[in-house]
């Protein structure tokens, strides 16, 4: 029985529905979440801490590239993101999908529905007995489209992706007979097989001339473009980042830095870069800015009314001592 | 993922593995069929050197006087029925049911002595059997006379007293007819207290005397001469055949009778798998028939005693045999699990080196979103694609080599087409299950888990538990007659494992030491190399449960073929005492001595003098051997013939003595030999004099003069020989080729020992396993350093831009290699020489040693150390050779590779 008090105390009923109202999460629209991602590597006594707290998100149908210098924790990003290795803590969401919850099976699901991935090394990503066609058929028949119709379709679909990637010619060729660049785009074809929603590329231009890595990229923005596929490209290449909608930095296992790519009203691109803030508030200060401040340990913060002043901590001129 | 296609991309290593499988089931399949019809041709010959009257069942009955007899020859024939099918399965399945086999009855009186003759002088210590033997008409041809008829009666002229006798009418063997002078027409008056009268109508020749038949009757082909004790004349036993008609007449109750029926055994349908089976059907055989309730005749035997006696040698000969065939089991046994053990092992390494090769696409294919069912099932499928063909085609062929096939064959065959297709199913969805979890290339070795480490230290401990239990416990139950133990079957195997731990776990030690002084030392590439060595983690554990086996089965191979060879040329000098020896009845004359020293050959000659003597003035006797012991151990120095010290003379009539331990209480005695002479017993001769006088009590050794010293003169019965290749043919030559004169050389007793059945089979063995496995151990290091070329060829030529040349980078793979083969090497050996040790009561060589106890194996360290040497030598050849073959390559290319 209910009462009215004509107070304007909430009622029971109202607390609970205001508990159990859904706030806007962290990330909850992106289609790549990572929230304080942790990997660390433990072998006799030694501890390798890859990522330490990673932030990222990752909106659908974005480009992004990842950018970091060797060693900073973007290979082990990936290896996450692609479902190849598990973090150790921390939340990481790919599609709906929660990367640190899959079972064998969700992970096999996930591999063959969800992502597609290209490694740096062309070698790898292709079977060198295999020619194109058949490379790119691969993962559909590995994720068990049998029955004569699918088989057709899948060819029909193989050729579809090379000719969009415009690598048509290459079809019936092996690896072998392949420059690096062709390579690497019946790679991206393959990675799109099973019509992932995600494409992750691991360095797809390290081994790669300018012209051809132009190529490659040009296939990438149009597999992006042209069937909405969310992309991520890990490089140690700054030049990337003129290629793509936003690069992302990494050091140290953090996201550091943000760069995002807009055309003024000119038309010139303009590359602005930021620095990243966390969800706790954590800040990283480019390294060449602390420097130049020789900024150590610790420093000043001031709040003034529209930003945040940060002074290196030693006594200031105008300050009477 | 079509595994055809996979195994066209990598037809190289398919087809290094489809040969080691052919190669292992050859092996496998075709070993056990060799051992087989080896084990079934020495019993053969065993079985074949005896008559049949040896392996033959003879049932017997000696009815007591008063029993009734026969009516006829059908009681005696419903009686075979019986006793054949009397028989238990296990012998039933042996006995010769073939009509016109020489299965038959017969009734034979024994111990018949001719009283006299009639119309004919008589003949002394003659005695007459009569016979009936079924079937005899037929074996027979009758030489002279017509073959015996009906029985009658007759009257013997001058004695009234006897009255009417019964006559019977014989057949004599043409031979004893004329040895015991018993022509046709002779008729004799047999026995003396019932006497019968038996009349030679014909003399007859066996149309078979060598057959099985007559092998039961010699007594009716030849003459038993036998001297009866206390005695100084011969008697002449002969047995007479008479006609079935007379059966009523001879089976009365008033004579000695022995009623026989021989049940035939087909010694060609024992074999070494029923042997056993063959001996414990006919111990139930006998056993039957103490409680058997059928009666021939109608009397009842004493309580508990049977009325029919079995008499047969096939339980003893088999179990004679089984024994010796226990040892050659065995130790086969550890053979074939050696060579079974390691062929699975080389092809589980190539198999790995198949996965490796595999390992990219299946990688890409896991990556792109292949389950781990079909992972495991694409590899399986190859390896299986691989092996199976070549497997089935090996066990085909074996089917060409003669022999019987038993259960090993196709287990073992079995096994190692399941072996590989499991290992690459089990081993592919544990490589690509979780690829990255916690582990990444850069970092160091894991720790041990302790799991692990308790899981090691169990295995070591039921080994060596397990070796302490067969020591103790030995071999000395009712297995050992049946066939192998299955506790020594999996001693060896344990040992092996647990010292394959042990030197895992130690690996890191000595090498670490080797590290330490070598990173102090100027030159890198050692240094270089054994860092990669102790880094090649992958390189190290199949190999080494490979070569660890390989080395001891050979080594042990070594050791149990050595101590054989050593105990059989022990056996062979004890059984001829010098070089050649030759042996007197009588005394040997002075002119044959000198033929004997100047026979091809001959270098020394040292006469003996052997015989019985009468010891003081009682019956009590002893041997007594007068040779000149210093020119005796002079003789037969370098072998392993010990021959005591000479007594010291202690001057005076009182000829110095070696005495027996039994003798020795007696102090000072006298003997009566040649001539009667006073011994000064001046030490103990323990165990006889090996190959001079056998006794090892009541032996008395005297100096070769001995008699001269007591008054007579020197006696030689005996001649000792040294030299070289003397040939028994010269010296039986120049001795004159007397029947009572023995010639025995160290060459015939030799070929004697290693004649007996089944040791060429274990000494050819041991030689082709050691083949066998020398070959497995190179492919083993070749495989190994395969797996890791890709590895080693980018560390190589990383390397090699820094400035190593091809000659140190061969180096370095050769290093690389050298602790794990030196260290296996080690521990093989140590293995190999513990096993002997650790098994040595389990396997009992004696029966292989002419019948002499093989106290312990000898430890002749020189060919198991050549075998580890040469282990060494061919595996780091064969990494020199995988190095000078990878040079070849351009640096380019190499860096290039998967960069």
């Amino acid at each position: 029985m209910e009462t009215s008090t004509g107070l304007d105390t909430p009622t029971l009923s109202e607390l609970e529905s205001e508990a159990v109202r859904a706030r806007p999460a962290f990330g909850e629209h992106s289609h790549i979440l990572c929230d304080n991602l942790v990997r660390i590597y433990k072998t006799e006594g030694v501890e390798v801490v890859a990522l330490q707290g990673l932030d990222l998100l990752v909106d659908k149908g974005e480009l992004i590239a990842v950018v970091g210098a060797s060693g900073s924790g973007k290979s082990t990003l990936l290896n996450v993101l692609s479902g190849l290795d598990v973090p150790t803590a921390g939340v990481a969401r790919v599609a709906g999908t929660d990367l640190l919850a899959m079972t064998a099976k969700d992970r096999l699901h996930y591999r063959r529905q969800v992502v597609g991935f290209i490694w740096q090394q062309t070698a790898r990503n292709l079977l060198p007995y295999l020619t194109a066609r058949e490379n790119v058929r691969l993962p559909m028949r590995l994720a068990g489209r049998r029955g004569r119709a699918s088989r057709a379709a899948a060819a029909r679909r193989a050729d579809e992706l090379l000719e969009l990637l415009e690598i048509g010619y290459c079809a019936g060729r092996r690896p072998g007979e392949l420059s690096g660049g062709e390579q690497q785009r019946v790679a991206i074809a393959v990675a799109l097989a099973n019509e992932p929603q995600v494409v992750l590329a691991d360095e797809p231009t390290g081994e790669l001339d300018s012209e051809n890595s132009e190529h490659v990229f040009a296939a990438l923005r149009r597999a992006n473009r042209e069937l909405g596929v969310t992309a991520v490209i890990v490089t140690h290449d700054p030049t990337v980042s003129e290629q793509v909608d936003r690069t992302v930095g990494i050091r140290d296992g953090r996201t550091s830095s943000e760069t995002l790519r807009r055309e003024d009203s000119d038309g010139a691109i303009i590359a602005e870069e930021y620095a990243v803030l966390d969800r706790v508030g954590r800040l990283q200060l480019p390294r060449d800015f602390t420097s130049a401040l020789a900024m150590e340990r610790r420093v000043r913060l001031e709040l003034e009314r529209d930003h945040i002043g940060v002074w290196p901590d030693r006594p200031r001129p105008e300050d009477p001592q | 993922m079509n595994p055809v296609l996979l195994l066209r991309v990598h037809r190289g290593t398919a087809t290094v593995l489809a040969l080691l499988a052919f190669s292992a089931v050859l092996l496998v399949a075709g070993l056990p069929r060799m051992f087989e019809r080896s084990y079934d041709t020495s019993l053969r010959g065993t079985l074949d050197q005896v008559g049949a009257n040896i392996t033959d069942i003879t049932v017997a009955m000696r009815p007591p006087g008063g029993v009734a007899g026969l009516s006829g020859e059908d009681q005696l024939r419903a009686a075979y029925t019986h006793f054949v099918a009397a028989a238990p399965p296990a012998l039933a399945a042996v006995l010769d049911r073939r009509p016109g086999g020489h299965g038959h009855s017969a009734i034979k009186t024994y111990g018949t002595p001719v009283a006299g003759r009639i119309g004919s002088p008589p003949r002394a210590y003659q005695y007459v059997n009569v016979a009936w033997l079924e079937g005899a008409d037929r074996r027979v041809r009758y030489v002279a006379g017509a073959a015996p008829g009906a029985p009658s009666v007759m009257r013997v002229p001058g004695r009234p007293d006897l009255g009417e006798l019964p006559l019977f009418e014989v057949a004599v063997a043409a031979g004893p007819s004329r040895q015991m002078d018993l022509k046709i027409g002779t008729t004799l008056l047999l026995g003396n207290s019932r006497p019968v009268i038996a009349r030679v109508t014909a003399l007859f020749q066996p149309l078979e005397p060598g057959g099985p038949y007559w092998n039961h009757n010699l007594d009716a082909l030849n003459v038993t001469v036998r001297r009866p004790p206390g005695g100084d004349v011969d008697e002449n036993h002969i047995t007479a055949l008479t006609s079935t008609a007379s059966i009523p007449l001879l089976s009365r109750q008033d004579r000695e009778l022995s009623y026989e029926w021989v049940v035939p055994v087909r010694t060609t349908a024992i074999d070494a798998r029923n042997a056993a089976a063959t001996t414990g059907g006919v111990i139930e055989y006998r056993r039957e028939l103490t409680t058997d309730a059928y009666r021939v005749l109608d009397y009842v035997s004493a309580l508990g005693v049977s009325p029919y006696e079995v008499t047969t040698a096939l339980p003893e000969m088999l179990q004679r045999f089984l024994a010796r065939l226990a040892t050659a089991q065995a130790l086969l046994f550890l053979v074939l699990g050696g060579v079974l053990v390691v062929a699975a092992g080389v092809l589980g390494l190539a198999t790995r080196l198949l996965a490796e090769r595999l390992r990219p696409a299946l990688a890409l294919a896991r990556a792109r979103g292949a389950s781990t069912g079909r992972i495991a099932g694409t590899g399986a499928a190859a390896v299986a694609l691989a092996v199976l063909p070549p497997v089935l085609a090996g066990y085909g062929l074996t089917f060409l080599i003669p022999g019987p096939v038993t259960p090993v064959v196709h287990i073992g065959t079995l096994l190692l087409a399941l072996a590989p297709i499991g290992y690459a199913a089990v081993l592919l969805p544990l490589t690509h299950r979780r690829p990255l979890a916690d582990r990444r290339e850069d970092m160091v070795a894991r720790r041990v888990s302790p799991r692990r480490v308790v899981l090691e230290v169990l295995v070591v401990a039921l080994a060596l538990a397990g070796a302490y239990l067969l020591r103790t416990r030995g071999l000395a139950t009712d297995a050992a007659a049946r066939g192998g133990d299955p506790f020594l079957m999996l001693v060896p195997a344990a040992l092996t494992v647990a010292a394959a731990l042990i030197t895992l776990r130690c690996y890191p030690y000595p090498l670490r030491l080797v590290a330490w002084l070598t990173a102090r030392a100027r030159p890198a590439v050692p240094f270089v190399g054994l860092a990669l060595a102790a880094r090649a983690r992958s390189v190290t554990a199949l190999p080494m449960l490979i070569l660890l086996p390989a080395l001891a089965v050979s080594v042990f191979g070594a050791v149990a073929g050595g101590t054989l060879d050593a105990a059989q040329r022990a056996a062979a000098w004890q059984a001829t005492g010098a070089g050649a020896r030759v042996d007197s009845a009588a005394e040997l004359a002075p002119a044959t001595v000198d033929r004997v020293r100047r026979v091809p050959g001959v270098r020394t000659v040292v006469p003996a003098d052997r015989g019985t003597a009468q010891v003081g003035l009682s019956g009590r006797t002893a041997t007594v051997v007068a040779i000149d012991l210093d020119a005796y151990r002079r003789l037969v120095a370098g072998t392993p013939l010990r021959v005591p010290q000479a007594p010291a003379d202690p001057g005076g009539r009182a000829v110095p003595a070696l005495v027996s331990p039994d003798l020795y209480a007696l102090g000072s005695f006298e003997i009566g030999w040649h001539v009667r002479m006073q011994l000064a017993v001046k030490g103990v001769v323990q165990g006889g004099l090996p190959g001079v006088a056998f006794a090892e009590r009541s032996l008395i050794v005297v100096p070769y003069d001995a008699s001269r010293r007591a008054g007579s003169r020197d006696h030689t019965t005996m001649l000792l020989i040294g030299g070289d290749g003397v040939d028994q043919a010269r010296l039986t030559e120049a001795t004159g080729g007397r029947r009572d004169i023995l010639v025995t050389t160290f060459e015939g007793s030799l070929a004697k020992v290693n004649d007996t059945p089944l040791t060429g089979t274990i000494k050819n063995s041991f030689a082709l396993a050691t083949v066998a496995l020398a070959g497995y151990a190179l492919l083993t290091v070749i495989l190994a350093l395969v797996i890791g070329a890709t590895d080693r060829t980018r560390a190589l030529s990383y390397l090699r831009t820094l400035g190593l040349s091809e000659r140190q980078a061969a180096g370095l793979t050769v290093l690389e290699i050298t602790p794990l083969v030196l260290l296996t090497a080690c521990a093989g050996l140590a293995l190999g020489l513990v096993l002997p040790a650790a098994l040595g009561r389990g396997i009992d060589l004696s029966a292989y040693a002419g019948g002499q106890a093989v106290p312990a194996y000898q430890l002749n360290v020189t060919t198991p150390v050549l075998l580890a040497a040469g282990l060494v030598a061919v595996t780091m050849a064969g990494a020199f050779l995988h190095a000078a073959i990878g040079r070849r390559r351009s640096l380019g290319s190499i860096l290039r590779v998967g960069e």
